[in-house]
């Protein structure tokens, strides 16, 4: 394989979990550690590819669970990676963690790795619903554990849910007020969606789930915006709240169209151009790897023209858009030469907002990014 | 030129499906005009369309050569279709024959294309012979369908003839009847030339092919001739048979059956119907010809891109030169801008229409629900025809609103009697008669309104019979009826496209059920879309369209930027296909949601 080292970032898809939550879709495979071995020696075989280290900005270990292995697995994972891919000076190491897994040890395992950042799926901190989200923790047991997570690793993050079926407004409000008396530096809220094929997708058809009503999801939605507003973050993506100067450097690397690699299974990479996503089948991903067949399911490379529509699609998650200096300098065209009469429609409908810089969301746009970005493509 | 004492001419008429082009088929192989190698199943039906749904919808003229103790005999048979929509192409056929053969399905029996097919070959005093076709199958109710045929249709069946078109048994018997039992043309081949045109047909190359019946006379080769109904004057560039492929020959004498070239290239210009006769030496009348056929409904077509309309007068002007009997004109509509009206046989005939439309012309259509066309006497006694509800004028200048009536004869089995008679009731039916064929199948006449049979009744009674029923119906005129135009009100303005005539006992059921069906196809905006029906000012039902609140992707997992990225283009795919009306998107099924609800009780 042709070396594409030109990426500064990095994602490695862990597809373990304890149990696999009713709303979840993502690529993993619960009760099934005793494949944790197989999944250790295809991964690094898969980074094999890299037969040099590459040094590199940001990685990203997601999942699953990453905190899911145990530690002396875990420890084994973190060094493969780092190993392969050294971090610079000044880069960002984040992990997905589950509360309950943060002990002092895997802490001890985490920082001297060279772990710099941890974002907790926290999700609630009402224990309702959190039963209704299937975790496993108490919503009085996260502070605590953040504390703890901060002595060693300062930048911790926590992830909330909103719209869980039976959660009101106030109940979103507590949320939102608890995760601010844990300090974090860094905050994401994700609405709650019913995915094809989840356990909640089928009870919502049974009629055992009720989805709650849009107007109050867009109520939840825009309390997190003022709450956390009013508390110093600043609203820079979508889903993402920081700090001033706590982005998640790796996750920008996504919406900016900047170049990574992933590895794992379901992991998505793209390099020069092409988009590339490994098969989400845990067990096809590690069989392929053991037969050295590829475990890429889908690559695309786009051409030009849709290049850039998914520039604006993707960029336009950014709360500060896309500046025209930025869309000039990546494809060599004018945005208002190219989009101009669809951001005037948009403009007209009050979904989008331009001035001498760029383009982004109005306040309402963000509410319905979907079909803003929609249009673009 | 063939001696015309060995000449036969006829049709093969019946109910659809019951064997036509299959028994064709056999004669076809039987008598060597096509090889074994060469043989497909309904050879005749050439058509893609007729191919995909395995029907036929064009009658087809062969001829054939066939020896019969020592004699050999030039057969030209015509395969005719057996859907009502293409009822016309028979009655043509058949009047280019001395006989027909009726086939009936040995186990189905007579069934209401039967008996109007038959009916029609009466009318034009040909010799029928009764075919009953599929012996081969498990069961079939020979006796009970031979005494279906002497009590409903009249006709001798003691020597009825019995065969597998498909298994290929007692084709040779077919023969020899044909032989035997229908007459040889009469007519001189010295006579002042007299030949019927009966159908024509486009040809890429060639331009118009006119099929042509000779009555009387000879025609030939370089001749010239003149159309008597056109007033036009041409010279025959190719004359010949359709053998099944077009084989050219000198002169055709009189009995015989084939086709002309002339040059013309405008299907439009050679009438069917028309009669032929030498320029110089002309008969002293032309042949009776027959009516034109007459379209059942109407529907506009308008492109989803305004720039498309050239493209799509091309296609549609395309697709007449091969189909006289599809008309279309230009047309406008406020919602929907510039298109066309277009007008069908029936329903099958618009869906082939359309769906060739489609795959041939690669154009993005929105089609308006078909509606039948009207009569309206206005309060200045002028009397109006209306194929499109926008054109209807206000209540106040209508002194007489007129729908066409049908007459529809039923055969179904005699327990179902009820449940159609109640169908028809429903449908503000007017009862004429019940006649029974036998101890388990009857016959029911209806008058009907037009609207209430061509959209949907066909699925209905099939539907309420388990398949058993069958209906045949003809216009018989206009009657007065309580009609209105009903309007649809999106967002407060009246989308012209949505307008349908209803009668007014049905508006409010109808109306109601139209806003609910819109509300399904219309997807929510950012704001409310109120979808209201509308009898002239007074609203008679209201849907309200909620607006989109929230609309945003979470999360983009893992970096996956494509998963969700093509989700949103497939939907922007489908939005393709919308109409822009005002600040609302319209998809292009709402408007045919119209039909949908036509009867929903
Ligand atoms: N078993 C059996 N099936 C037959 C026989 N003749 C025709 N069929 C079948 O009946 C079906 C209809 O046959 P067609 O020859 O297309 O009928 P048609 O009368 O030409 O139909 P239209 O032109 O559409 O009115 C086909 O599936 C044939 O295979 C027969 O003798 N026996
Ligand atoms: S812990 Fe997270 S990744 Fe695992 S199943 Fe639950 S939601 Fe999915
Ligand atoms: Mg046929």
């Amino acid at each position: 394989m042709t070396h594409m080292n030109n990426f500064q970032s990095v994602y490695i898809h862990v597809p373990f979990c304890r149990h696999r939550c009713g709303y979840c879709d993502f690529t993993l495979v619960a009760g099934r550690d005793d494949l944790i071995p197989r999944y250790l020696a295809a991964l690094e075989r898969e980074m094999q590819t890299y037969d040099q280290p590459v040094v590199v900005q940001t990685i990203f270990f997601g999942g699953g669970t990453p905190t899911h292995l145990p530690s002396a697995e875990l420890k084994q994972l973190l060094k493969a990676v780092t190993t392969r891919f050294p971090l610079a000076a000044g880069g960002e190491f984040s992990i997905e963690a589950n509360p309950l897994d943060m002990t002092d040890e895997v802490i001890e395992v985490l920082h001297s790795a060279g772990c710099n950042r941890v974002s907790l799926g926290v999700q609630s901190f009402d224990n309702k619903h959190l039963q209704t989200l299937e975790r496993d923790h108490q919503g009085g047991e996260i502070s605590e554990i953040v504390q703890r997570i901060r002595a060693r690793i300062p930048n911790v993050s926590l992830d909330l849910i909103f719209g869980v079926p039976g959660q009101t407004l106030v109940d979103w409000e507590y949320d939102l007020e608890q995760a601010l008396v844990c300090s974090p530096t860094h905050l994401s809220t994700y609405g709650l969606t019913f995915e094809e094929g989840t356990a909640f997708t089928t009870r919502k058809r049974r009629g055992q789930l009720t989805e709650i009503d849009e107007g109050l999801e867009r109520e939840m939605y825009a309390l997190a915006i003022k709450t956390l507003n009013k508390a110093g973050f600043e609203h820079y993506e979508l889903s993402n709240f920081a700090r001033h100067g706590y982005q998640c450097q790796h996750n920008l690397a996504y919406w900016n169209g900047s170049p990574y690699a992933a590895f794992g299974p379901g992991a998505a990479s793209y390099l020069e151009g092409t988009r590339r996503t490994n098969t989400r089948s845990v067990l096809g991903y590690l069989s392929r790897m053991e037969q050295g067949a590829s475990v890429i399911a889908e690559a695309e490379t786009l051409e030009k023209e849709h290049a850039m529509r998914e520039a604006l699609y993707v960029g336009l998650r950014r709360l500060n858009g896309m500046d025209y200096t930025e869309f000039q300098q990546r494809f060599g065209v004018d945005l208002q030469e190219f989009a101009g009469e669809t951001i005037q429609r948009l403009v007209k409908q009050g979904l989008l907002a331009t001035d001498e810089k760029g383009i982004r969301l109005t306040g309402e746009g963000v509410f319905l990014a979907n079909r803003v970005m929609a249009e673009f493509l | 030129m063939f001696d015309q004492r060995f000449i036969r001419n006829f049709s093969i008429i019946a109910h659809i499906d019951h064997g036509k082009s299959t028994l064709a088929d056999q004669l076809l192989l039987k008598s060597g005009a096509i090889t074994q190698r060469e043989f497909r199943e309904q050879i005749l039906d050439d058509l893609d369309v007729e191919r995909e749904r395995g029907i036929t919808v064009k009658a087809r003229a062969v001829a054939i050569r066939y020896t019969l103790d020592g004699q050999e005999y030039e057969i030209n048979l015509i395969d005719t279709p057996g859907h009502v929509d293409f009822h016309y192409e028979v009655s043509r056929s058949l009047a280019a024959c001395e006989g027909a053969l009726l086939v009936v399905d040995a186990f189905q029996g007579v069934q209401a294309q039967t008996v109007a097919n038959a009916y029609a070959a009466i009318g034009c005093d040909l010799e029928i012979i009764p075919v009953l076709n599929k012996i081969d199958l498990p069961v079939t109710r020979i006796p009970e369908v031979m005494e279906e045929i002497e009590s409903v249709v009249g006709l001798d069946t003691s020597n009825a003839l019995k065969v597998s078109a498909k298994a290929g048994i007692g084709i040779e018997d077919v023969f020899k009847a044909i032989v035997e039992r229908i007459p040889a043309p009469k007519g001189k081949p010295d006579d002042p030339l007299r030949a019927l045109v009966f159908d024509s047909k486009y040809d890429h190359y060639r331009g118009v092919i006119t099929y042509i019946r000779v009555k009387e006379g000879t025609i030939s080769k370089g001749q010239k001739i003149y159309f008597m109904k056109a007033g036009t004057a041409h010279e025959i560039l190719e004359i010949g048979q359709f053998r099944p492929h077009m084989l050219p020959c000198e002169e055709l004498g009189p009995g015989q059956v084939g086709y002309i070239v002339t040059g013309i290239k405008v299907l439009g210009n050679v009438h069917v119907g028309d009669t032929v006769c030498d320029y110089l030496r002309r008969p002293a009348a032309p042949l009776p010809g027959y009516e034109i056929p007459q379209q059942m409904v109407f529907c506009g077509m308008y492109p989803i891109d305004a720039s498309d309309f050239e493209h799509l007068r091309e296609e549609l002007a395309r697709m007449s030169l091969n189909d006289a009997s599809f008309s279309f004109a230009a047309d406008t509509s406020e919602a929907l801008g510039f298109g066309f009206r277009c007008g069908f046989l029936g329903m099958l005939h618009m869906e082939i229409i359309q769906q060739r439309l489609e795959k041939e012309a690669n154009v993005d259509l929105i089609q308006t629900a078909p509606n039948v066309t009207y009569q309206i006497l206005k309060t200045n006694g002028e009397e109006v025809f209306i194929d499109n509800p926008q054109e209807v004028p206000d209540a106040g200048s209508i002194t007489e609103f007129r729908e066409p009536i049908a007459k529809v004869a039923f055969i179904l089995p005699s327990d179902k009697i009820g449940a159609v008679m109640q169908m028809c009731a429903d449908r503000r039916g007017v009862f004429v008669t019940t006649e029974f064929l036998g101890p388990q199948r009857a016959q029911l006449v209806w008058e009907l309104p037009l609207a209430e049979i061509v959209f949907d009744m066909y699925d209905k009674l099939k539907s309420i019979t388990q398949g058993y029923g069958t209906m045949n119906y003809e216009i018989i005129g206009y009657r007065a009826a309580d009609l209105v135009k009903m309007d649809i009100l999106v967002k407060g303005e009246r989308v012209d496209a949505l307008s349908t005539i209803v009668h007014r006992t049905s508006a409010e059921r109808r109306g109601r059920a139209l806003c609910k069906r819109l509300k399904e196809e219309i997807s929510r905006h950012q704001f409310e879309i109120p979808i209201q029906a509308a009898l002239g000012a007074r609203i008679i039902a209201r849907e309200t369209i909620s607006a989109v609140r929230k609309d945003v992707t979470a999360k983009c997992y893992g970096g996956d930027i494509s998963r969700k990225r093509k989700l949103l283009e497939k939907q922007k795919e489908g939005k393709k296909r919308m109409k822009q009306f005002g600040s609302v998107e319209i998809p292009q099924k709402a408007f045919l949601s119209v039909l949908d609800t036509g009867n929903d009780e």
